[in-house]
């Protein structure tokens, strides 16, 4: 069993699972932006509006290259974003995501547009001092598959509040399928927020950067 | 005229009261800055809300409402729940939303 697998089991069965922070439904009436650098292997843009604070709607553009190969996809859906469940408790919040979506996506190897299907999950918890997540994202055509698994695993110095800054050090575990990279590629990372306002960024155990930025409002 | 003078007092005394008002909520959930935005923008939105005050800490949102102005239970629920949280207790209090904000901060 690889290392990422025995982290995620552990944080199943000790119940503190999900993506704390970043979800994909922010509030009512609200929209979210949000663009990632993945060390090179992975990129991707999201904007997403919320009718519903169940419901985000919106698109996004992945693209994938594959630190084994150089195989490349670049996938552009729509998804709609789905809240199943929500806990929200005295002191902590703790949430289950779902989404899919359907788009097009150009693979390097035939050189052609195909097709494509989206599908994920997300769970968290979090309080104000520590949180996990856990995230499966799966984008599959006729001609590729590929999942994305994202751990995290945080912890901040101190406890923020509505208007002072949160800061919080982040451990990612992250996993790729469909010969994109092999093993867990793990990620130690610095996240600031404030208000509206979110940033990220670190670096990989093999020292690639790792960044992301997401706004609210 | 006398009687028109008093009502006139009567009307701007309850409306001093009523700006004097705040309405205080618990609301479970609150643990991120970033994820509790929408309770703000949410609650601006009513024309009765003056301001607001949002307390992790406390887990504590304040709304003053607008002199003369009341915003019902079921739209403060329903505020909050578009924001994504669960009101668990309402209750309205003289007290300005700066005593609000600094007996918050005394807690901290």
């Amino acid at each position: 069993m690889n290392p990422l697998k025995i982290t995620l089991a552990c944080a199943v069965l000790a119940g503190t699972s999900g993506v704390a922070h970043a979800k994909p439904i922010a509030f009512a009436h609200g929209t979210t932006m949000m663009a990632e650098y993945g060390g090179g292997t992975m990129n991707e843009a999201q904007v997403f509006y919320a009718p519903k604070y169940f419901l985000s709607v919106g698109g996004g553009y992945l693209e994938l290259e594959s630190d084994i190969d150089g195989r490349r996809r670049e996938i552009a859906y729509a998804r709609a974003n789905y809240l199943v469940k929500r806990w929200n408790l005295a002191s902590a919040q703790a949430n289950v995501f779902t989404w899919g979506g359907a788009g097009q996506a150009y693979l390097s190897e035939t050189n052609a547009h195909e097709f494509a299907w989206n599908a994920g999950a997300q769970v968290d918890y979090e309080t104000r001092r520590v949180y996990a997540s856990l995230k499966t994202d799966l984008h599959r055509g006729a001609d590729f598959s590929n999942r994305i698994d994202t751990l995290q695993l945080g912890i901040a110095p101190y406890e923020h509040d509505f208007d002072t800054l949160a800061t919080w050090f982040v451990v990612q575990g992250r996993q790729y399928t469909g010969g994109i990279h092999d093993g867990t590629e793990w990620a130690l990372l610095l996240r600031l927020f404030k208000r509206g306002a979110w940033i990220e960024a670190g670096a990989t155990t093999e020292g690639k950067l790792q960044a992301m930025a997401m706004v609210n409002f | 005229m006398k009687k028109q003078l008093y009502a006139y007092l009567a009307a701007a005394l309850a409306a001093g009261a009523a700006h004097a008002d705040t309405i205080e909520m618990k609301v479970y959930g609150l643990v991120c800055g970033f994820c509790a935005q929408g309770i703000d923008k949410t609650l601006r939105r009513n024309p009765a809300t003056a301001d607001v005050f949002v307390s992790l800490e406390n887990q504590l949102v304040a709304v003053a409402t607008v002199p003369g102005k009341d915003i019902a239970d079921a739209d403060l629920r329903k505020a909050l729940t578009d924001s994504g949280y669960d009101v668990k207790a309402i209750t309205r209090t003289q007290r300005s939303l700066d005593d609000v904000r600094a007996s918050a901060r005394k807690k901290q």
